[in-house]
């Protein structure tokens, strides 16, 4: 199995499966959907982080009793409204919201003398609520313009009916990450944003891979159109590369998110890497589970 | 031979880069969340004209550079109306923010009254008790302090009532609206010509007109009305009067000033006011819309995290790929060591010349690229397994593989390079980093595909032609295709 897998010379009949794959991708959509709409009535929380929602944040490292942290979170200076301990590391952070800079230094000073930690110590950050809805008005405005570049050089190397294919997987992979994000509670960052750019870019990029593979079995077997050989053969063919490319492209991220772990840092770099390992499999599973069906359908209409 | 030149050309490179920036010590610069300090965004109103910002930048360099101990302050324009302050190795908030200074917006408002005249502020309207006549009623208007008689929020385009403590005793001032701003000075200088300081004060040839037709209002007026303030941050700062030989027809002409400062400090006061004239106040008030200050620890961890992340995915995906692709893999590991030293010693190289500084953005675009870099080695090794299954010979099967993968990673890549130039053109601070580490990595890529993959795997050749050193493929697979 394994060696036929390898040698690409396994026989799966990819056109048959396509109504399949076809109802899985409903139902996939419907569930997205289902989970979004359901976070805007409030069943979910789509949990942003002080970048979108504006306040303050301070990130210490110390010995603490739970008593300590309902001390702070009592405390007469400054509205703590969350805090968020680690399991494997002696991190707080404290979020609170926002007010003079006087106040902010005095809730400083207060969780200095407190937690017996110096000043230059502690982390403080402080967003107002414009920033946020800066960085997500031009990361769309990035998206919209990549997106109608891509679609027109996928139309015009390929076909217009595979850069509507190629933006269904991207739909797919964005909404999947999405939607585990708001099932999951995870903190929504700037670093979230990025990660969610880059799996753009992935997803793009194992999709036109695939075309690229599909323009050339048509050549080798000399037709002008897709049909069922063309794609059961290069389906067959690529798996092996995309289940080896997305190996290698997972293997740092996940470096990253058990080194992180061991040294007990939960940072920023592990904001990226989480959504950045969902989006890499999310990627690998649309460019055969997402673009098949849409595929086949082609082929029939031809 | 042309090939092996080809070939080598690359490797060559990077460790001819890599040992430059070795010997002499070139580093990646670090940015402020790999090495700790504070990063300040200020945020001024929408539609603020560029050329405002960039005089507010100016103003701030020249205050941090007076402020000394900053090593490396970086300030720069982001975006349309932001601008990005970041001070590295600063971790005391409170002096740092001093340094760029809160909005200090300067102005200069007629006097209309002030407390010299009544004894208290004119602002409020004290009407005598006559049953007790220690307790008057006291009337203050909308927005003023009630018992010091103070503007609370002051407007400068309104009318307010603002405190001076310059002279020694406080006085509040009635003022009108903001006549002038500190952008409309040229230069001022503390001079001391006879028997006494002088500030001179020089307008920009555009406000020389609105000065004169101010000081022509003025001149008409005697006592306090005859008063011009300067205000910094709803503080007067001083409020000259306008001498009693401008003749009120003509005002005061030329475009330049001077304000007497009598001689009681040795010129001290007088070089205050005329520090404060040219650099004192940002020509636009800002928001501080983030403030980040990241400890030397916390930047320390995550730089170790990266590398230390970094360096065991690379080895990783080397074993993975040797182990799969057999003398291929070794191709792979030369090719992407080549690339790790080389994407290095750029970097360090970009931070020494042009100010690049890595970002953990930046750290998490190097570890992305490593992915993609892979994904190369990968299509040109999966092509030539499909070109050997069917039964070509190697010499062949290398040439055509290397050549129809060229095709695929070429637009693949592309994809990538418009999507990292897009990113860094229409995106803000560090997405713009990851943008930058993503695009170069990518060109790299394209250069090692056309140069070193596409020439090393048929050199591989020479070596052995068996497919069996390449691919778990036996005569019988071959043949079974």
């Amino acid at each position: 199995m394994f060696k036929r897998l390898f040698l690409g010379t396994t026989n799966v009949d990819f056109q048959k499966l396509g109504s399949r794959f076809y109802k899985i991708f409903i139902i996939e959509f419907i569930l997205f959907i289902t989970i979004i709409l359901s976070s805007l009535f409030g069943i979910f929380t789509l949990n942003l982080s002080v970048d979108f929602t504006g306040g303050t944040t301070y990130q210490l490292s110390t010995t603490y009793t739970d008593n300590d942290i309902n001390d702070v979170l009592n405390n007469d200076i400054l509205q703590v409204s969350r805090y968020q301990t680690f399991e494997n590391s002696n991190t707080i952070i404290f979020r609170a919201i926002e007010s003079s800079q006087e106040i902010e230094t005095d809730l400083l000073n207060y969780l200095s003398d407190k937690f017996n930690v110096a000043t230059s110590e502690i982390d403080f950050q402080r967003v107002g609520p414009t920033f946020g809805q800066d960085i997500t008005e031009k990361g769309i405005r990035a998206l919209v313009i990549f997106i109608t570049i891509i679609a027109l050089l996928i139309s015009i190397r390929y076909e217009y009916k595979y850069a509507f294919i190629a933006l269904v997987a991207l739909l797919h992979d964005l909404l999947l990450t999405f939607s585990i994000y708001i099932v999951i509670g995870l903190e929504i960052t700037p670093s979230t944003v990025i990660a969610l750019l880059t799996i753009l870019g992935y997803s793009l990029y194992d999709t036109v891979i695939l075309f690229d593979k599909l323009k050339d079995s048509q050549r080798t077997f000399k037709i002008g159109s897709l049909n069922k050989e063309v794609l059961n053969k290069t389906f067959n063919e690529v798996l092996m590369r995309s289940i080896n490319t997305s190996l290698t492209s997972a293997i740092p991220i996940i470096s990253i998110i058990f080194i992180g772990n061991y040294l007990g840092i939960e940072g920023n770099l592990s904001d990226f890497a989480i959504p950045l390992l969902i989006g890499i499999i999310s990627g690998t599973y649309s460019s055969i589970f997402v673009t098949v069906p849409f595929l086949s359908k082609i082929i029939k209409t031809n | 031979m042309k090939r092996i030149l080809k070939l080598l050309f690359l490797p060559i490179l990077s460790i001819a880069l890599f040992a430059y920036t070795y010997t002499n010590q070139i580093q990646p610069k670090l940015g402020l969340d790999l090495q700790g300090g504070i990063s300040v965004i200020l945020t001024a109103e929408e539609g603020t004209d560029k050329e405002l910002i960039e005089q507010a930048v100016e103003i701030m360099r020249t205050r941090i550079a007076a402020f000394g101990d900053v090593q490396e302050p970086e300030i720069s324009i982001s975006g349309e109306n932001s601008v990005l302050v970041q001070l590295p190795g600063i971790t005391d908030q409170e002096k740092a923010l001093e340094a760029v200074g809160t909005t200090g917006l300067l102005t200069f408002r007629p006097v209309l009254d002030s407390s010299l005249n009544l004894g208290y502020s004119p602002a409020l309207e004290v009407i005598p008790n006559p049953d007790d006549p220690d307790n008057p009623t006291v009337n203050a208007p909308e927005g003023v302090d009630e018992i010091t008689g103070i503007t609370i929020d002051d407007d400068p385009d309104k009318i307010s009532y603002l405190l001076s403590l310059r002279d020694g005793y406080p006085v509040i001032y009635e003022l009108g609206p903001a006549e002038l701003t500190g952008s409309d000075i040229q230069d001022a200088l503390a001079v001391y010509p006879q028997n006494e300081w002088i500030v001179q004060l020089v307008l920009k040839d555009d406000s020389a007109q609105k000065f004169t037709d101010l000081t022509k209002k003025l001149a008409s007026f005697v006592g306090e009305q005859r008063k011009l303030a300067i205000v910094l941050d709803s503080q007067v700062i001083s409020a000259p009067g306008i001498a009693l030989d401008v003749n009120p027809n003509t005002g005061i002409t030329g475009g330049t000033a001077a304000i007497s400062m009598g001689n009681a400090d040795q010129g001290e006061s007088a070089n205050n006011l005329a520090v404060i004239l040219r650099y004192g106040a940002l020509p636009v008030s800002f928001e501080r819309s983030s403030i980040q200050k990241v400890s030397a620890t916390l930047g320390e961890n995550t730089l170790n995290l990266g590398l230390q992340a970094g360096l065991v995915g690379l080895i990783i995906v080397s074993f993975f790929l040797l182990i799969y692709y057999r003398l291929n893999g070794l191709v792979a590991i030369l090719g992407l060591s080549s690339f790790g030293a080389l994407f290095y010693s750029v970097i360090a190289l970009l931070g020494e010349f042009q100010g690049y500084t890595l970002t953990l953005a930046g750290i998490a675009g190097v570890i992305v690229s490593i992915g993609l870099t892979a994904d190369s080695y990968i299509v040109i090794f999966e092509k030539l397994k499909d070109e050997l299954k069917v039964g070509r010979s190697f010499n062949f099967a290398t040439e055509k593989a290397v050549k129809e993968a060229w095709n695929t990673i070429l637009v693949a890549d592309f994809v990538s390079i418009i999507a990292s130039v897009i990113l860094y053109i229409l995106a803000v601070g560090p997405i713009r980093g990851f943008a930058l580490t993503l695009g170069v990595a990518t060109l790299f890529d394209l250069f090692y595909t056309r140069l070193f993959i596409g020439n090393a795997v048929p050199t591989l050749g020479f070596i052995s032609d068996n497919p069996r050193f390449y691919y778990p493929l036996t005569k019988k697979d071959i043949a079974d295709v």
